[in-house]
């Protein structure tokens, strides 16, 4: 077994690792940077669970090598709040419009809705779009209509043009 | 909040989310636990077959590979318990790791342990199992008549039972209309996000600390220490986090004893956390039922006589779900009081994974089966079906109701909830538009009801409620939250009746270190029996610190009064808090209230392209009633959520099986929940009968959109389509089935 | 699900990767959407994954004369945007919202999806109907193979060991052309059970050209000439669109066994998709 070097810099903070190539980026992030709270539902790709930011992209943490992203900025659920602990916009809206129950699937969906946002506030302002945005992911417990509304909430918190840092 | 009675139906924010929504939250794949190591199991490739042997060697010889294990390694393996209705069982031992015989795919005849879930996986890949094929049974009627038997001498009916009593033969001739049908319920995938997972530790005293995914911790506790010769307070079992359960957690299934007899041989921490490929292949699946139905009517829509039928596919093993297709018996007449009713059922072992529980549990396969029937009936009286409803429910008046199946219905306003439905839906609206649609030959529309009644609750349980020195109060209970939110809901509970700020309530459950007994969280028993259980407690807790404060006043008990967190006698009064600084101050409840039976009525309005059969939903209406609601946020997530399951399980959910017994929908790109496309615009709505038999007057939520939606879509589409024989129509109602059925 | 061992190696250009593959126990690793997928349920085990992510260049995407040239590395999402002008632009943009969804879409590629060759996956067939060259590269050098040759059936194609897809010519189509697509899905987790596309050109009121695509009507992706014969010469009218509609399901389609369809309905939809398909191209354009 080889063992490969790489360094991820994940919500500003930079490990370094030394990984078998097969290693997702999900295990790498779970296991070796013990950030757990993005998580593994179906490891294929379509229930979203792990979704995290790659340089600013909503992607599948169970689709990509953690070689892979050597050098890459990575944003987990762990790096949403503030650094004085202030809940996101998106956080404090999912807990008021109960758009969580098991909450397992949370922390995909927001980093699924922060990268969107981020890149276009705009999104929640067409129904369409916003729709085949949320389609990315599952949850099972919700009936997803109060996912539906956090999304809104949080766009109108957040005030548009000033993105979150890559804290 | 000020305290008081208006805490009771707060939509109080959750305390749990804070945690989860950070990423902070604690599942059993978060725990970092020393030395911990990861299992994999390695699993039948076929559905039915005799197993030669098991070869290890290439597995064994694999680097950071720790053990690699069949049955013959780990001989003092304990069978599985069966989770109730021990009959079943008799006769047919289910072994953890396969011994002589595998009965489906996917049934575990080895374990490997690895230091990660990466190099386990190749030992797994390294085993070979040699199994000569047996012939393959997968529907439950075909198996209860077959000549191949799963365990020789001991049948494939692995129970029978009849409820009511056999009809009289004359009801069906001279019956004005008389209708036939068959249903199949099909399998389905529990799905939760967080699939199970447990972790054993062993600990130095021979006891263990488990952590699991789970509903019943309790029960777990044990069946562990039952099968591993344990004392069970040797056995500590803890249950952090979970990501949804539906029930298909309540059970202690073979996996988790094998991990328990790994980590002990290995004096290491062993955990298993299932992934997705092993979820979809089951165990659990749930539902699987051939259903055949006779209703008798007279002209006027009078329902005479009502036959119910039912082949229930339990699976490899009867264990976990033998007695779910009872559940289906005992609700078979639904919201309405018939004369004559007789139903005949049949746990079934065939070679698909076992079943068990599925959100409902038998209660969806009921209303199914019945609310087709009902429909199917107006359609032949050419009668509105809302009518023909009317005229058979059981009214208000009739409450307490003994129903013939052997269940007494505590309360109920079914009409209502019609009504309530009628008009959120605008029914009348609807049958203009589906008229003037035929008329001008734009696509179908069709409109379906369904009136349910479930059964929620079952058995005793825990609460207790003990003062605090600080002045907080903590609540501890035997339930087990699955990701409902008890830590916002049951304070909500206690404080009502203390009178104080829910603030100042703490809740812990999901540990038997510290909660002494307890039952669980499924059949929708939480706030039913667990908060009245709370409720009944903290009534406690005050008189006991009535009591104590009279001794120490030297006053008649009768003197001392409570409000708000305060007692007080003449000019005296103290606090709470000062009582508990005095010695502990707790009461401990175990309640057992009757079962409740929630209600509800839902409709649905479905446009079906006529040229390619696929459903539209255009509208769907759930009205249900739970009693009392301590917390609606909580209580409408429970609606919304289970309803989408409902459609989930109508339109495109399917555990689908080859010829051979091997699953083919073993992703989510083949085995389809609903993703949020697939919503459809929805109305909720409630009616309040409190529940007569407890103080809280809570019923129990959570599975109602599972039982409620399914039948509604499946009479609209049968309406859209103007069927006169629905046989062809059956779930999941994927446009392939619909324009079948049309043909 | 966690992938078979594998070494890992980048490439930094085409030459790397082709020298990589030479092993014949090599995979691409280009979006890994689908191919990370498969290790995951250890369905594919390479010995070795050449990551060309990095290759610069391999992303271009740009009109040249009157191709469209399409690298390696071009993302599905890269098509919905308007980086593509005209009626082809309109059609690819109609057509990329029904791949996967946007996480996906922000990974994987149009090339990997070709050199995958699922029968259900959308871009396979657009290619076809669009008559599209692809570019092999491999130790000998680069040889081109149109579209109508490279799908050989599920999952198989034309590639040889050792080749790299390197690039995609799809023809633009003309000014006028009209496009449409419509696809039959059981929910947006799933793949297409069918889909047709169609691109139109009318001159002076009649059809001049026509180009339709079906997807997961046959072994592979299945250009309908006879549907595109049918409606040559013909105003874009109900009757002719009918028509073309029924010489797709009997003479063009080949279904081919699937979950919840019998073949008499995957044909009969197939009627259904390709009237619908025309009808957008000629209502919506």
């Amino acid at each position: 077994m080889t063992l490969v070097h790489l360094t991820l810099t994940v919500n500003g903070r930079a490990y370094d690792l030394d990984v078998e190539p097969r290693r997702t980026l999900a295990d790498a992030l779970r296991e070796d940077c013990g950030l757990t709270g993005t998580h593994l539902g179906c490891e294929h790709g379509v229930c979203g669970a792990c979704t995290v930011l790659v340089d600013g992209e909503a992607v599948r943490s169970c689709l990509m090598f953690a070689v892979q992203c050597d050098g890459a900025v990575i944003r987990t659920v762990e790096g949403l709040a503030g650094a004085d602990g202030t809940q996101h916009p998106l956080q404090a809206a999912f807990s008021a419009e109960h758009a969580l129950q098991c909450g397992f699937c949370t922390p995909g969906f927001l980093m699924l809705a922060a990268g969107a946002l981020e890149a276009d506030p705009g999104v929640v302002g067409d129904a369409e779009r916003l729709r085949e945005l949320l389609t990315s992911n599952l949850c099972r417990c919700t009936g997803y209509e109060a996912i539906r509304r956090a999304v809104v909430a949080a766009a109108g918190d957040q005030h548009p043009g000033q993105p979150e840092s890559g804290r | 909040m000020s305290a008081t009675s208006d805490v009771i139906g707060a939509r109080l924010p959750r305390r749990e989310d804070d945690r989860l929504v950070r990423g902070a939250g604690c599942y059993v794949g978060d725990l970092r636990i020393e030395g911990c190591l990861d299992a994999v199991f390695v699993r039948s490739e076929a559905a039915h077959g005799v197993l030669r042997g098991v070869d290890l060697d290439a597995a064994r010889a694999l680097p950071r590979v720790a053990a690699a294990w069949a049955y013959a390694d780990l001989p003092f393996l304990p069978d599985v318990p069966p989770m109730m209705d021990p009959d079943s069982v008799r006769g047919r031992p289910w072994p953890p790791l396969a011994t002589d015989r595998v009965r489906y795919a996917g049934q575990p005849v080895a374990i490997v342990v690895g230091d990660d879930r990466y190099v386990a996986e190749d030992a797994r890949d390294a085993v070979r199992a040699d199994i000569d094929p047996l012939p393959v049974l997968l529907d439950p009627t075909d198996a209860a008549g077959s000549d191949v038997q799963l365990f020789p001498g001991s049948g494939n009916v692995a129970a029978e039972k009849e409820f009511g009593d056999p009809i009289d033969g004359a009801v069906w001739e001279q019956a004005t209309v008389v209708v036939e049908a068959s249903y199949r319920q099909q399998l389905l995938a529990h799905t939760y996000m967080e699939n199970r997972a447990i972790l054993v530790r062993p600990e130095d005293d021979g006891g263990l600390t488990v952590w699991v995914s789970h509903q019943a911790p309790h029960r777990l506790r044990r069946d562990i220490a039952g099968g591993f010769g344990l004392r069970e307070e040797q056995v500590h079992v803890i249950v952090p986090d979970v990501g949804g359960a539906f029930g298909g957690k309540s059970e202690t299934w073979p996996e988790y004893f094998v991990v328990v007899a790994a980590a002990r041989r290995l004096g290491r921490p062993v955990r298993w956390l299932e992934d997705r490929a092993e979820a979809l292949t089951g165990p659990p699946h749930g539902r699987g039922q051939n259903q055949r139905v006779r209703m008798a009517a007279d002209a006027d829509g009078r329902i005479l006589a009502y036959e119910l039928h039912i082949d229930a596919d339990v699976g490899g093993y009867p264990h976990t779900g033998s007695f779910v297709p009872m559940a289906t018996s005992m609700m078979a007449t639904g919201a309405y009081a018939i004369p004559q009713v007789h139903v005949r059922t049949r746990a079934v072992v065939t070679n698909t994974a076992p079943t068990a529980p599925y959100r409902g549990a038998g209660r969806p396969e009921a209303a199914s089966a019945i609310e087709r029937t009902v429909d199917l009936l107006a359609h032949r009286l050419g009668r509105d079906p809302g009518e023909v409803r009317r005229r058979n429910f059981i009214w208000p008046d009739a409450f307490p109701y003994d129903t013939p199946t052997g269940f007494t219905y505590d309360s109920g306003d079914y009409a209502k909830a019609l009504e309530v439905a009628l008009n959120e839906l605008d029914y009348d609206g609807w049958r203009a538009e589906q008229a003037r649609r035929a008329a001008v030959g734009e696509p179908p529309i069709g409109i379906g009801l369904c009136t349910y009644v479930e059964r929620s609750g079952a058995g005793e349980e825990f609460g207790a409620v003990e003062a605090c020195a600080d002045g907080s109060f903590v609540a501890l209970s035997g339930c087990c939250s699955t990701g409902q939110g008890h830590e916002t809901s049951f304070p909500q509970v206690v404080a009502a009746v203390l009178g104080v700020e829910p603030q100042r309530v703490r809740l812990i459950e999901r540990d038997t270190a510290i909660i002494p007994q307890g039952i669980g969280s499924f059949a929708s028993r939480s706030m039913q029996t667990g908060g009245a259980a709370l409720h009944r407690a903290a009534g406690r807790l005050i008189d006991a610190a009535r009591q104590r404060i009279a001794e120490r006043w030297a006053v008649p008990v009768a003197e001392v009064t409570y409000e708000a967190g305060v007692l007080t006698a003449g000019e005296r009064s103290a606090s709470m808090a000062d009582v508990a600084a005095g010695g502990v101050l707790r009461a401990d409840e175990t309640y057992a209230p009757p079962e409740a039976f929630p209600f509800g009525a839902y409709g649905a309005v479905v446009e079906v392209d006529p040229e390619l059969g696929k459903v539209s939903v255009l509208r769907l209406v759930a009205v249900d009633d739970y009693g009392v609601v301590v917390n609606p946020l909580i209580v409408d997530g429970q609606g919304r959520g289970s309803t989408v399951q409902g459609i989930g399980q109508a339109l495109y959910e399917d555990v689908r099986y080859d010829s051979d017994g091997l699953v083919e929908t073993r992703s989510l790109l083949d085995y389809l929940v609903p993703t949020i496309s697939e919503l459809p615009p929805t109305r909720f709505a409630e009616t309040c009968t409190p529940n007569p038999n407890t103080p809280l007057g809570a019923k129990g939520a959570g599975e109602a959109g599972c039982i409620g939606a399914p039948p509604a879509i499946v009479n609209a589409v049968a309406d859209a389509l103007g069927l006169r024989e629905r046989d062809a129509l059956q779930m999941p109602l994927t446009p392939y089935t619909c324009w079948s059925a049309a043909r | 699900m966690k992938p078979a061992p594998f070494s890992y190696v980048v490439a930094r250009s085409a030459d790397d990767v082709v020298a990589a593959l030479a092993d014949g126990r090599t995979d691409v690793l280009a979006g890994g959407q689908s191919l990370v997928l498969e290790m995951n349920y250890r369905a594919r085990r390479p010995a070795r994954l050449v990551d060309i992510n990095r290759v610069p260049g391999f992303d271009r995407l740009e009109p040249d004369g009157d191709v469209l040239r399409v690298g390696p590395l071009v993302r599905h999402r890269a098509f919905e945007g308007d980086t593509v002008p005209g009626p082809l632009g309109t059609l690819l943009r109609r057509v990329v919202h029904h791949i996967a969804h946007p996480p996906i879409r922000a990974r994987g590629t149009l090339l990997g999806s070709l050199a995958y060759a699922h029968p259900a996956a959308e871009w396979p067939a657009v290619v076809t109907a669009l008559g599209a060259d692809l570019e092999l590269t491999g130790r000998d050098g680069h040889r081109t193979v149109s579209a109508a040759d490279f799908f050989r059936g599920p999952f198989d194609t034309a590639r040889r060991a050792g080749e790299l897809l390197t690039e995609l010519r799809v023809p633009l189509l003309p000014p006028g052309t009209r496009v449409g697509f419509a696809e039959h899905r059981r929910t947006h987790a799933s793949f297409a059970q069918l889909a047709v596309i169609a691109a139109v050109t009318l001159t002076q009121g009649r059809v001049s050209a026509a180009r339709i695509g079906l997807v997961n009507a046959a072994d592979r992706p299945v250009r309908a000439h006879g549907a595109e014969a049918a409606l040559l010469n013909r105003p874009l009218d109900d009757p002719a669109i009918t028509e073309a509609g029924r010489v797709a399901a009997e003479q063009d389609a080949d279904p081919r066994p699937q979950p919840h369809a019998d073949l008499g309905y995957q044909r009969h939809a197939v009627a259904v998709l390709t009237r619908r398909a025309l009808a957008q191209a000629r209502d919506q354009g």
